[in-house]
């Protein structure tokens, strides 16, 4: 099976869980940094590298409150991040319904 | 990549584009599965306690009130077991409650602290009138027997209501309505129905209530959804 036309930057095993849980919450409801990592089992690093790349495609947005260790960083699905997961689960399924 | 191998997470690769779509699907339908049952405040322990607070401590002060021809109030044994049960279901409830809002903000957080203050004003105002009805003379029969055990449940099972039918989650709504059908028709039958049938049917409510949140958790979310 190829994937064609399937998002290739939600198209990868780490990103795909990302948006999937941050899609279970809400429109305009945030998620801790720590508790996406302690939910998803990343390392903060390779969190932070998949954030970024889809933060920089508009998927997500991040945000920082507070300063030094109290400094608290949440992730939230953009409207653009969450009409993106949308049409890569529709595209899966046309895959998946070609079978 | 470094996603931890020591979870079924690991079993996925973690390379761009190495991913089957049928493991996509997979992956999609298991990780929103978990995303729900960690992130749902709704816990069928929690609410199997619920149903034993009523069956034992309302249990309780209707079996030490059921012989009593002239009401003189519940024995302090069984208020004491009431009273422990709730705080000890006030406990439980707040760690889970805790433990699924952990790191969630934005407008969930500020839904959550208005229907909390709501709840509390609704609690706080129903114990005010039951306290200003014997202050102006009411029978202790009545503020105590009927009105005590009623009525505040009613105020707070509105309240739960009401923030339940706004989020759409059905089985919350179905246990508030409940518990006011419940502790509403047991005022008819004095301090030992108001006691004794509520206790009983809000346990059985809260028992049916644990079901429908336990198939609501376990029920598969296809990738398509």
């Amino acid at each position: 099976m190829t994937n064609d036309g399937l998002d290739p930057l939600i198209h990868a095993p780490a990103r795909l869980r990302v948006m999937v849980t941050l899609a279970a919450l809400g429109e305009h409801d945030t998620l801790s940094f720590t508790r996406l990592q302690d939910m998803l089992d990343l390392t903060a690093g390779n969190l932070i590298t998949h954030l970024r790349r889809l933060e920089d495609a508009g998927y997500l947005r991040t945000e920082k409150s507070g300063n030094g260790s109290a400094s608290l960083t949440s992730v939230m699905l953009t409207h653009r991040g969450r009409a993106a997961l949308q049409a890569y689960k529709a595209t899966l399924r046309d895959l998946m319904s070609g079978l | 990549m470094n996603a931890t191998p020591n979870t079924d997470n690991g079993r996925y690769a973690d390379d761009d584009g190495a991913l089957d779509p049928r493991t996509a699907a997979q992956m999609i339908e298991e990780t929103a599965m978990r995303a729900r049952r960690q992130f749902d405040p709704a816990s069928p322990l929690a609410a199997l306690l619920g149903a034993g607070v009523f069956l034992f401590g309302y249990g309780a002060v209707w079996l030490s009130i059921r012989d009593q021809h002239v009401y003189t109030g519940p024995a302090g044994w069984s208020v004491a077991l009431l009273y422990g049960l709730i705080a000890v279901a006030a406990i439980v409830g707040a760690v889970v409650s805790r433990r699924a809002s952990t790191g969630v903000g934005g407008r969930a957080r500020r839904q959550m602290r208005a229907a909390a203050a709501a709840t509390l004003a609704a609690g706080v105002g129903a114990w005010m009138v039951q306290g200003a009805l014997r202050y102006l003379g009411v029978s202790f029969r009545i503020v105590y027997g009927v009105y005590g055990p009623t009525v505040p449940l009613i105020a707070l099972a509105a309240a739960g209501a009401g923030y339940a039918a706004a989020r759409e989650k059905w089985p919350e709504l179905g246990l508030g309505i409940a518990v006011i059908i419940i502790a509403a028709a047991s005022t008819f039958f004095g301090p030992r129905g108001a006691w004794g049938l509520t206790g009983v049917g809000c346990a059985v409510a809260l028992v049916i209530y644990a079901a429908a949140v336990t198939a609501r958790l376990r029920r598969p979310i296809p990738a398509s959804a």
